[in-house]
């Protein structure tokens, strides 16, 4: 474990009540008291992770600050998705952020320069309805609902897909209300207040479903904060704040049965704050070691008013680590990373602590989907838990997915009508803007604006409006719109011919060898950005997490809390070497030093001194004080009716994960394809007729004839096809219409009517009987010996002819096309036969006949791709010149990532990490498509840009792969080469 | 918190000769269609002794303002300098823009202003009695003095029934706004400043 307090997360000394990380773990806000209003703040998140971005001067430290709360922020939290930030303040009210979409920083009017927000972020909501301080909100699964609990003694549930609806206003506390948490399945909402008392509450309902009394019955004084947790497998939930034996405690309350029996104990004073990790881990497996499979366990962390945090794991009796002395004030707030390695706390002192552990000391965590058959094993199917593309393809169990369906579908509506509404303005500003450049229109302001006399002589101005209110994701519109030159693509084609780039909309088929393959290319590069962006988030939001049928390999059943229910007759013992795995590492202490801080490393002795601190008083009062206890629960739960399986009620909560509406149109689509088999995709066929010739366009001086119904002896019809190469010509006759035809060096295949697919030599000779085709040919395409066959039921097949094997056999396109209304508008098959698909919305997907899958190899809108900036690792002469199938799917010209540098100030370090990003998919992209050409090149930059930047780690992954025998599948004959160049040039560089 | 910001003032023609009109192409953002027109006023301070002496020098409704980023240029005659004392005529003063709504300002620009002679000789040697065709009014465009005030947005019935416990609806921006104090015109500013001015940061 390493620990760290960044002195430079602060609000100028005045408290923080809040912290909460960024889902994608980037950044991280607070929230607490300003000069004079309350104050939320949004920090970069690598400069606390990596020291060299902490001293960079370049890399900001604060993205954002709003102080638009009149009083002090008690509580800051992201939305699941990471769109939405909510903030609750002392003013009663709650602020919904959205970031804007401006690029680049931009400064205050008034202000001096450095206090430029790096990121804007815009409030889109404010929420009123309470009388009093809002102490905390939370964020349903899924985002389809706000909490917020106020010292109004209520708490509210807002409608997240409708800001400020109100859905329900929760009632029955009778103190301050100042912790909630949701109950990951979604069922439940739980609420902690002053009143001594925590409340379950139904989402189906929204009525009480239990009033836990009894843990807080001792509680006196007051916390600031009860900020309670659920844990990720929905089995328990920890309370802040509770009593055992004048002890204080964080009372673990089971979902079955709503028992109390275990707590955490070992806190001096009140538990103020307690957080699950959203990860679900499983013991390391140790190399050699029996592979018993352990129960997976989850783990949690604990702030108390002691200004000491402890951090659990539940299949552990003791805390995993407790760090004294920490803060000078109590903890007020505590959030995990999104992988559960990391968490921030924070302190009314005003700073903030990181600390960073090991997977060594935590386990492996589970992965999400893993998480999710832990969830459907113990919940069934319920909204909550599934993905939203499980959810498009799950089998309506209960009435609730229905029901969500059908509210899914009018909300697409819904949004559908308010974008076609959106749309009118929007395009009349976009007409002024777009007719003159700022600067004209502020050279003629003057003369131009609109100046009228009111009814009592005053001078009123029609300001021009020069914007619409963006609250639009952060998005690289600007630069799609920026045509990209289809030029470079075409070059490439010409002078590397062999791939072949065919139009689909071959309503002619004449159009195949002749048309420009450069048109279609700027034609998709130049599509309108708004639709791009849309189009993005679709598929930002649909995860394809699809639900694999396999046997459940972790077990499901949770670990039960071990935690503290032995502790009366363990802590005797205290057994020596238990669980303290706090390890500093020397450049932790280093930064520890210069904070003067101090960190105990846990020894038994000191657990046993902190645990007895609060309850030595009453050793032996302990163990009788249990069994009462138990008792008394049991009365509780004789008058509790048994729960059932939540499948039967969970409810169905009107999620709808920010949905635009093309993506609306995609969830429209699936859950249509859920009740009845997939919708038959149509591609469009080539009709039949007279006479055609094509170019093939691998070898301009072959050209193949066809001639329909040419009347042969005896009233026969006969179609005639004719081939002419360098001059030699062959001729054969087929008895159906030819559709369709076309040719490579080494075949050449003609489409015919009822599905014949017949295939010739070079020379004329009938290689293969007919094939029958599935379904009616779409388009045909040859490379080499490949024949690729896309059917007009948007199945595609490609062979072999020479060796006579299936490369790709029947695969659909629906998983590729489904979802909107994109077509094919380019289709590639490389020399390796890998087919590869341009889609009309900009992206590209071959199909990797070993994985037998839809690999995505290209993304126009990919905003990576225009943010990398490589510069520094091109070889002197310009490689971007570099040809071959990946070049052309993605028709990129070189200087985008320039345009990007120029442009785009981002930091350095995010620069790093797309750039990374986009070199790392473009070798990976390569490599699919088996072009070794270009998975040369691409690895070649990427190890160029790993050695100028100086990352040591990836580095070292590359060689060894490069040297160990892992790279089998691609060309031989260059593997040496690849080999022997980057080692060269790293071995130069590394010395 | 506050539906209207400034994004920026630009001040147009400057230098300029002092009986040349003011103008301001401002630029601001508005988060929610407002009800009613902005307020918007040019005020020139013609001493620093005293508020007496400031003139109105134009006031203009601005509206209707739906959401969105919206600009306009501000015209404004110059001051009347019969209204100027002879001892401030020459030398730095104060020109404030302020925009108010339902009567409440909540934004208040201030600029220095310097007036002098363009003629070297006439520096060297100024009548007596200001000669205002020969003063050059040189505005600090650089350095805009921005105060934002907390007001009420809303709609002053529903105020009544819903919000009277919260009659301060408004906020402000991180920004650095030493109030013009600091500008030196200690007899003037005082009274100017709110008693919610934010403070610097």
């Amino acid at each position: 474990m390493k620990l760290l307090k960044p002195t430079w997360v602060n609000h100028n000394g005045k408290p923080i009540f809040s912290v909460d990380i960024h889902p994608d773990g980037t950044k991280f806000a607070t929230g607490g008291q300003g000069q004079d209003s309350g104050k939320v703040v949004i920090w970069n998140m690598s400069p606390v992770l990596q020291e060299d971005d902490e001293k960079d001067e370049n890399i900001p430290k604060m993205l954002c600050q709003m102080d638009n709360h009149l009083a002090c922020v008690n509580c800051v939290r992201w939305s699941n998705s990471g769109m939405y930030l909510a903030s609750g303040g002392d003013d009663k009210l709650i602020m919904v952020w959205k970031r804007a979409t401006y690029i680049g920083p931009s400064t205050v009017f008034g202000s001096s320069g450095k206090l430029a927000n790096v990121e804007q972020w815009r409030c889109v909501s404010i929420l009123r309805s309470h009388s009093g301080d809002v102490m905390d909100v939370a964020w349903s699964p899924h985002d389809a609902w706000l909490a917020s609990c106020s010292v109004d003694n209520t708490v509210v549930i807002w409608n997240a897909v409708k800001f400020p609806e109100i859905l329900a206003t929760l009632r029955g506390h009778s103190g301050l209300v100042k912790g909630l948490t949701w109950d990951p399945v979604g069922k439940y909402i739980a609420s902690q207040a002053d009143d001594r008392s925590l409340k379950v509450w139904r989402t189906l309902d929204w009525q009480l479903e239990t009033s836990i009394t009894k843990p807080f019955d001792e509680c006196g004084g007051t916390t600031h904060v009860l900020r309670l947790s659920w844990s990720p497998d929905g089995h328990y939930l920890v309370s802040a704040h509770a009593m055992n034996n004048s002890g204080p405690t964080a009372q673990i309350i089971e979902r079955e049965g709503w028992k109390t029996n275990m707590d955490f104990v070992g806190h001096r004073k009140a538990v103020t704050v307690v957080k699950f990790n959203p990860k679900i881990f499983k013991k390391k497996q140790k190399n050699g070691s029996s592979a018993k499979p352990s129960c997976p366990y989850c783990c949690c962390a604990v702030g108390s008013k002691d200004r000491s945090l402890s951090v659990w794991l539940t299949c552990l009796k003791r805390p995993l680590v407790v760090i004294h002395e920490l803060f000078d004030k109590s903890i007020m707030d505590i959030s995990w990373t999104l992988n559960g390695l990391g968490i921030l706390v924070c302190s009314m002192d005003g700073s903030v602590a990181f600390l960073d552990f090991s997977q060594e000391e935590l386990g492996d965590p589970l992965s999400e989907e893993e998480k999710s058959r832990i969830h459907q094993s113990t919940y069934g199917k319920s909204l909550a838990i599934m993905t939203e593309a499980q959810l498009s393809t799950a089998v309506i169990e209960n009435p609730e997915m229905l029901k969500y369906q059908r509210r899914q579908q009018q909300q697409q509506l819904d949004q559908k009508n308010a974008a076609a509404r959106e749309m009118g303005p929007a395009a009349s500003v976009a007409g002024v803007v777009n007719g003159e450049s700022l600067e004209d229109i502020r050279k003629n302001l003057l003369k131009k604006q609109v100046e009228t006399r009111t009814a009592d002589g005053r001078r009123r101005i029609t300001p021009l409006c020069i914007a619409q209110l963006d609250t639009g994701d952060f998005s690289t519109a600007f630069f799609n719109s920026i045509p990209l030159s289809g030029s470079l693509a075409g070059t490439m084609l010409s002078s590397h011919s062999s791939p072949q780039l065919l139009p689909l909309d071959a309503s002619t088929p004449n159009s195949f060898g002749t048309s420009k393959p450069s048109e279609p290319v700027a034609a998709a590069g130049t599509r309108p950005a708004g639709d791009s962006v849309n189009k993005d988030s679709v598929n930002a939001t649909s995860t394809p997490a699809a639900l694999s049928p396999s046997v459940l390999t972790t077990p499901s059943k949770i670990e039960p809390m071990k935690a503290f229910d032995s502790r009366f007759t363990e802590r005797s013992k205290a057994t020596p070497g238990a669980p303290a795995l706090t390890s500093v590492t020397p450049a932790a202490v280093e930064r520890l030093k210069e904070q003067n801080l101090v960190v105990k490393e846990l020894r038994p002795r000191d657990l046993l001194e902190s645990s007895s601190d609060s309850d030595e008083k009453v050793p032996v009062a302990k163990p009788s004080s249990l069994s009462k206890r138990k008792l008394d629960l049991e009365v509780e739960t004789v008058e509790k009716k048994k729960k059932g399986r939540p499948r039967k009620d969970s409810r169905l909560m009107p999620m709808s994960l920010s949905v635009q509406s093309p993506a609306a149109l995609t969830t429209e689509k699936d859950t249509v394809c859920l009740s009845v088999p997939a919708p038959a995709l149509k591609l469009p066929m080539p009709g039949p007729q007279r006479a055609f010739t094509l170019q093939v366009s691998s070898d301009p001086s072959m050209y193949i004839e066809v001639e329909n119904e040419v009347t042969a002896v005896g009233g026969v019809k006969l179609s005639r096809l004719k081939c002419n190469r360098e001059g030699k010509e062959w001729e054969t006759v087929l008895t159906s219409r030819i559709l369709t035809a076309a040719g490579s060096c080494d075949v050449v295949c003609v489409a015919c009517e009822k599905r014949m697919l017949s295939v010739f030599s070079t020379c004329g000779r009938r290689l293969l009987p007919p094939i029958l085709l599935p379904s009616p040919i779409s388009t045909l395409h040859c490379t080499g010996s490949y024949v690729m066959a896309l059917t007009a039921a948007a199945t595609l097949s490609v062979w072999d002819v020479h060796r006579q094997v299936v490369v790709v056999k029947e695969e659909s396109l629906h998983s590729i096309l489904a979802g909107s209304d994109m077509t094919v508008s380019q289709i590639l098959l490389t020399q390796h036969g890998i087919p590869v698909m341009n889609l009309s919305d900009g992206k590209a997907y071959c199909f990797n006949p070993s994985l037998s899958t839809w690999n995505l190899v290209s993304d126009k809108q990919d905003s990576l791709a225009q943010c990398a900036d490589f510069r520094s690792s091109l070889p002197p002469q310009d490689a971007m010149l570099c040809s071959g199938p990946l070049a052309i799917v993605q028709g990129r010209a070189s200087t985008s990532g320039r345009q990007a540098a120029r442009l785009f100030s981002v930091p350095h370090v995010v620069q790093q990490e797309t750039t990374l990003a986009y070199l790392e998919s473009q070798v990976a992209a390569a490599l699919t498509l088996q072009s070794s050409h270009e998975y040369r090149h691409w690895l070649l930059l990427y190890a160029r840009y790993l050695v100028n930047e100086g990352f040591e780690y990836r580095l070292r992954e590359i060689c060894k792969d490069l040297l160990g025998p892992v790279h089998y599948s691609t060309g031989s004959q260059w593997e040496s080469t690849v080999v022997t160049s980057p080692a060269h040039c790293l071995g130069s560089q590394h010395q | 918190m506050a539906k209207v910001s400034v994004l920026n003032v630009a001040v147009l023609e400057n230098p300029s000769p002092f009986h040349s009109p003011f103008r301001f192409e401002i630029s601001f953002e508005c988060n929610e269609a407002l009800a009613d027109d902005l307020e918007w006023k040019i005020i020139y301070v013609g001493s620093a002794e005293s508020e007496e002496f400031d003139q109105i020098l134009d006031s203009v409704l601005v509206g209707p303002v739906p959401a969105g980023r919206h600009m306009f240029v501000f015209q404004a005659d110059a001051p009347n300098p019969s209204l100027i004392p002879e001892s401030d005529a020459i030398g730095v003063t104060v020109v404030l823009i302020t925009c108010t709504y339902h009567g409440q300002e909540f934004i208040r620009v201030g600029y220095y202003v310097n007036n002098e002679y363009s003629d070297p000789e006439l520096r060297e040697n100024p009548p007596l009695q200001p000669d205002f065709s020969q003063l050059q009014r040189n505005i600090l465009a650089s350095n805009p003095r921005v105060t934002r005030f907390h007001i009420n947005w809303d709609n002053m019935d529903r105020l009544e029934d819903t919000e009277n416990q919260d009659p301060a609806l408004g906020c402000g921006l991180p920004l650095s706004c030493t109030p013009i104090k600091g500008l030196g015109l200690p007899g003037y500013i005082p009274s100017l400043l709110p008693e919610n001015s934010m403070d610097c940061i």
